[in-house]
């Protein structure tokens, strides 16, 4: 940074305590930055001075924007673990830069025509610098905020990479549901027809019923509907005379069971559309 | 006499808001802050910027400049919002439109005799209230818009 800056980094820095004070007391009563309100002094004035005493750092840093991230990334993660609402953390890093320049102001620093000529280029300074720390911290609070939906809805992200949901017209997840028709079909013969029994062998249905729901949502109910009328069309052909009513409720529990599954797979679906 | 000053100031970029619009949609079509707008079409992009020009007069002798950059920024953010700008992507943009008409303003020597630079400090002061107000009306409709829809995706969850 040019000389012509050299005056006002030499005021900050003999000075940053007391601008940071007075910047405490107008961010904590500050109608923008009500959050700020019920913080604890001593942080927000530790805050100020951090923020102060970069402006040297940044003079003296040959890349003044990757310095600013020394201060923008940790004063960002302390807002938001705060909870501090986004347009407050920036409210308050615009009153820190006001203060700044009302403490010169009021110091006199910049008073002759030469003086006033450093004061535009320092005001320059101040707001390259109040640029590049305002960037940093909305860029962090992003990253923040989505990383911790990201993490909430870890599991359900989780189940649409690993899972079916979208990826509707897979020729291997039409194959594995086809597989297990087929299967039951061959099973429901099997037991039914020869061995003449209602042998609780229709859990297994529940595999590619649930399969098929994850994978189509409540399209997938037609795998529930056809498995629930091939026990009852097996049953009124194979097995006559023994009562209807347990392969009914069983026909029943797969669409049920189908049904529900779906329902909640288009719900995982419309999300897996917010996250894109 | 600061008022006469920062009229100037505003006069120039308003008479001149297509060309420091132009500047500004290649600088942003560029910068790595901003990538992106880099995919938008300049044709696109000039619009949200002769937009701030334009509007941005309105906010300098209102009396209540906090409450019209409300009624104009609310919108701006709304639009990037639903175009799918990063917030911080969003902001920068804006400080590059500060940057550019300030730019123009020093091309076009407005402020190059010595008792200029007084008067200067008080028109760079008064654009930097006026973007303080335009960021944080920006951030916050766009906090809203995050929330609202972070909201949803916890519904839907």
């Amino acid at each position: 940074m040019q000389a012509y800056a050299a005056k006002l980094i030499d005021l900050i820095e003999l000075k940053a305590e007391n601008i940071a004070k007075q910047w405490a007391d107008d961010v904590m009563k500050h109608n923008r930055t009500p959050s700020y309100h019920s913080l604890p002094k001593d942080m927000v004035i530790a805050q100020g001075i951090n923020f102060y005493r970069l402006f040297r750092r940044m003079s003296l840093a040959e890349n003044p924007y990757e310095e600013a991230k020394t201060f923008s990334w940790i004063y960002a993660e302390n807002l938001y673990r705060k909870k501090i609402p986004l347009q407050e953390a920036i409210y308050a890093l615009m009153l820190m830069r006001r203060n700044l320049w009302l403490y010169a102001e009021f110091q006199g620093t910049f008073v002759t025509a030469l003086e006033k000529q450093q004061a535009v280029e320092s005001l320059n300074r101040t707001i390259l610098m109040f640029d590049y720390v305002s960037y940093q911290v909305t860029e962090k609070y992003q990253e923040l905020t989505s990383g911790e939906v990201e993490k909430i809805l870890h599991a359900v992200k989780t189940l649409m990479v690993k899972g079916c949901v979208g990826g509707e017209k897979s020729i291997y997840k039409l194959g594995l549901v086809t597989i297990f028709l087929i299967a039951a079909v061959i099973l429901t013969y099997y037991y039914q027809s020869v061995l003449g029994t209602e042998v609780v062998f229709t859990h297994l249905f529940y595999l590619p019923i649930v399969w098929a729901s994850v994978c189509w949502g409540r399209r997938g109910i037609y795998v529930a509907i056809f498995l629930a009328v091939l026990i009852l069309t097996s049953h009124a052909i194979f097995l006559k005379g023994l009562p209807f009513s347990e392969d009914i409720i069983r026909a029943l529990m797969f669409v049920v069971v189908g049904g529900v599954i779906g329902w909640l797979m288009e719900d995982i679906r419309k999300l897996k559309e917010l996250f894109r | 006499m600061m008022k006469a000053f920062t009229a100037k100031l505003v006069d120039l970029t308003q008479n001149n808001a297509e060309t420091i619009a132009r500047q500004w949609a290649k600088d942003v079509k560029t910068n790595q802050k901003t990538y992106t707008y880099h995919e938008e079409t300049e044709a696109k992009i000039l619009l949200q910027a002769k937009y701030f020009y334009n509007n941005f007069q309105l906010m300098f002798f209102n009396e209540s400049p906090y409450e019209q950059a409300k009624e104009i920024f609310d919108k701006y953010a709304e639009e990037r919002y639903k175009e799918g700008i990063p917030l911080h992507e969003a902001l920068y943009a804006l400080i590059l439109m500060r940057r550019h008409m300030w730019l123009y303003a020093e091309f076009q020597s407005l402020f190059n005799i010595e008792i200029d630079h007084r008067q200067a400090v008080e028109s760079l002061s008064r654009t930097i209230l006026m973007f303080d107000y335009i960021m944080y009306v920006v951030t916050r409709k766009f906090w809203k818009l995050m929330k609202l829809e972070w909201q949803a995706k916890e519904n839907t969850e």
